[in-house]
């Protein structure tokens, strides 16, 4: 049994998506196929032992709980621990721009007091990874640390157009230096970076609660960072690939990368899978007009028109004569005959009707919001 | 809360001998189906689309896959607070206590479960069959009627009779007569082997046959025919609609074939009356540039490199680059590697094929089982072999 139960923080929102995040969190935005970019985080977790996690929704929580249920496809509904729910401070117009806000956690004081637990994992639910954390429980145990930072070194494949925190380290992995930048300012590479993933001791983190909740809302990495000398922090790496999603962009590079091999090696093709919602569906049914080539096509999909790079998530109906290329067709969408689309991400249950031709392009492109007729 | 109007009984301890390779290692009902179903799948989404919430499943042969693909049943909502599925092996009393020998016997050394939730009827399913059916409305017929055993009953073609359990009907549907795969048949309604019991008929009945004999302890041979003969009002309820019985390899590729065809009876797709299945979970399947995929049936997990046509892939299968597949089931996990050809075959679970073989091929003189090859579960084929069609490859043991 792990001694550590989980957070997710799975109320961040963005105004960069375009509307795939307009009415929900960007946890719950369809990724893969089959999954919704929680499911990462809460695998991750699942498969590190920890059975006990915490969810923090936002103010448009339907499509996470219609996603998770009560936890059963992720084992998490159970007697001791299981999933908790943990309502969110409501933002107003201004919005949330704090990754892991002291607020969210205050007003779901007793899913921290009531367990008996050592520790806290505490993770963004907007990224896409799949990292087993076992090995950062055990150096924060022989560390004996108030907290550890899981970070990567920055290299090639990582995107940098989003800021990070930077760490700086001593040689025994403490962390000396914590600051926020724009990833293309750093110069050099191998410079670590943190993830959004981090280790804390459970009372610890209730004192800091009940230290700073007066402040409102303040990020915890704030309160981390301004008490660098006082607390043992720790950095623990990881070569695992992890990507956020944060633009339109970002959600579409990330989804492309899926055709290549070894993205999909690291992420799903290991002992540890990826969990989501079993649905049940039967599988994908190619006609003999079906021309597939380079994509991702999940189950319960009728195939009668022609894929080229593409991810085409389950249930989706492809008509006779359409063409999807370098698109991304979500659940439930039906694309009728000779219909086209390139560079185009249609959202959940859209019709295209036939003869349409959707166009896109590669640095921009185009979303169709769900239950869109075309 | 322990009475239940209707629970149901699964048989599904037999070998399936004539499966061959595919059922050497796991019982008939744990076979996978259609890519991503296992047989049993069927009868057990038509308990809980039929509300039925207890099973008791018989087992027997080889346990152990079947056991752990059911679980607790709640992949098919049947884990239930008040019933749910039972696991029901053979076991020893104090005195006595023995294989299950036969369907009737079977049923009648765990007559203590039944007795248990005391149900007021006992409908008889067998794990091996493939189709969809409403048990409410063969119990409402069942009790329209005010019959005392009701047979399902489904017409098949005249010339396939001698396959059957034959009955003749009057006019009200009582049966008047019974034969078991006669050679000159008076009717083509023929039992699908699922029974609804009175309770208390069922329990008569199953006494009495222990203290035969004579009896074979079946269902089909001895319990309905003598029941028959004691005038017992016996009724058929006719079934419309798709049903299969995969016990023979051929029967079970045909099966698997027609699910390809369109506007097929079985209807995977319809979301009101859906099969549930305990699938692992993958992620979607990979169809990369070389690949051609035709008239096929694609699950989860799967990296297509090659050629697929008409042809079922269950989860997790690969093909490599320059594969040719074709009129070809291939079940879970199975790998098959460059350059290979897979013509007309049942490939067993987690089989690997090494690159260039051909599976197959056409030899000479008319090949056994209509041409179907069937190759064992977890079994390795060399680089380079050349299998001839209609053959059962087989391990040399056992796992």
């Amino acid at each position: 049994m792990s001694n550590a139960i989980g957070i997710i923080f799975a109320n961040s929102g963005s105004d960069n998506l375009q509307g795939l995040a307009l009415e929900r969190p960007i946890a719950a935005v369809p990724f893969g196929g089959r999954y919704r970019i929680l499911d990462f985080a809460l695998s991750s977790m699942v498969n590190s032992g920890i059975r006990t996690i915490g969810l923090v929704t936002p103010h448009q929580y339907r499509p996470l709980l219609d996603h998770l249920g009560a936890g059963k496809d992720w084992f998490l509904e159970r007697k001791d621990g299981g999933l908790f729910i943990l309502p969110g401070v409501m933002h107003g117009l201004a919005g949330n721009n704090h990754m892991f806000c002291i607020k969210d956690l205050k007003n779901n004081l007793e899913y921290l007091q009531k367990d008996f637990v050592e520790n806290v994992v505490i993770s963004s639910g907007d990224q896409i990874f799949n990292i087993n954390f076992r090995d950062s429980l055990e150096f924060h145990k022989d560390k004996h640390a108030d907290v550890t930072l899981i970070y990567k070194a920055l290299n090639d494949s990582d995107d940098d157009s989003n800021s990070k925190i930077f760490l700086d380290l001593d040689e025994d992995l403490k962390v000396s230096n914590i600051q926020e930048r724009n990833g293309l300012e750093k110069e050099g590479l191998n410079y670590p970076f943190f993830v959004n993933i981090l280790l804390i001791r459970r009372e610890l983190l209730l004192d800091i609660i009940e230290k700073y909740s007066s402040f409102g809302c303040i990020d915890l990495m704030n309160i981390i960072a301004a008490n660098l000398g006082v607390l043992k922090i720790f950095a623990s790496p990881t070569s695992s690939l992890i990507r956020p999603i944060r633009t339109i962009k970002d959600y579409f590079d990330r989804s492309m990368d899926l055709l290549d091999f070894k993205v999909r090696e690291q992420l799903w093709l290991g002992v540890d899978r990826t969990h989501t919602k079993i649905v049940d569906n039967p599988p994908t049914k190619y006609t003999s007009q079906a021309k597939v080539s380079n994509s991702l096509i999940a189950s319960g999909c009728s195939i009668a028109g022609e894929v080229i790079n593409s991810i085409v998530f389950r249930g989706v109906i492809l008509e006779q004569g359409c063409r999807i290329q370098n698109s991304i067709i979500m659940p439930k969408c039906r694309i009728h005959a000779n219909a086209q689309t390139n560079y185009t991400i249609l959202d959940k249950s859209v019709k295209v009707q036939g003869e349409n031709v959707l166009k896109g392009s590669e640095n921009q492109p185009l979303v169709i919001l769900k239950k869109t007729v075309i | 809360m322990k009475r239940q109007e209707c629970i149901a009984m699964l048989l599904a301890g037999g070998q399936g001998s004539r499966l061959g390779g595919l059922t050497r290692n796991r019982a008939k009902p744990a076979v996978s189906f259609c890519g991503k179903y296992r047989i049993i799948d069927f009868t057990l989404s038509n308990c809980t689309n039929s509300n039925i919430n207890t099973v008791g499943v018989l087992i027997q042969y080889k346990p152990f896959l079947l056991n752990s693909y059911i679980g607790l049943g709640s992949a098919w909502d049947l884990d239930n607070p008040f019933g749910g599925v039972h696991i029901l092996p053979p076991f020893l009393g104090e005195t006595e206590g023995s294989w299950y020998n036969g369907t009737a016997n079977a049923v009648y050394q765990n007559y203590e479960f039944i007795d248990y939730y005391d149900p007021e009827y006992v409908i008889i399913l067998s794990g091996d069959h493939v189709y969809k059916m409403d048990y409410t409305l063969m119990l409402k017929f069942h009790k329209e009627k005010k019959s005392e055993i009701t047979l399902a009953t489904i017409q098949v073609p005249w010339e396939e009779t001698s396959r059957f359990g034959i009955l003749s009907v009057d006019a009200d549907a009582r049966i008047t007569k019974f034969s078991e795969k006669p050679a000159q048949a008076d009717s083509n309604l023929a039992s699908m082997g699922v029974y609804i019991f009175n309770g208390s008929t069922l329990k008569e009945a199953l006494i009495a046959d222990k203290g035969d004999y004579l009896s074979q302890n079946d269902f089909g041979k001895n319990i309905i025919p003598h029941q028959l003969n004691q005038g017992k009002r016996v009724y058929a309820y006719k079934f419309h609609g798709y049903w299969r019985d995969v016990g023979t390899i051929e029967s079970y590729y045909l099966a698997n074939m027609e699910s390809l065809r369109d506007g097929h009876f079985l209807n995977i797709f319809d979301p009101k009356f859906r099969i549930f299945s305990n699938e692992d979970i993958f992620p979607p399947h990979f169809v990369g540039e070389t690949a051609e995929i035709e008239n096929s049936l694609i699950c989860n997990g799967c990296t297509v490199h090659g050629k697929v046509s008409n042809s079922i892939l269950a989860p997790g299968v690969y093909v490599g680059e320059g594969v040719e597949i074709r009129d070809s089931i291939v079940l879970p996990y199975v790998k098959v590697h460059e350059g290979s050809i897979v013509h007309r075959a049942i490939v067993g679970e987690n089989a690997e094929i090494m690159s260039q073989c051909i599976i197959g091929a056409q030899g000479q003189g008319a090949p056994a089982q209509e041409g179907i090859t069937v190759i064992e579960d977890y079994h390795l084929i060399p680089e380079g072999t050349v299998i001839e069609a209609g053959m059962n490859v087989c391990r040399s043991r056992a796992i």
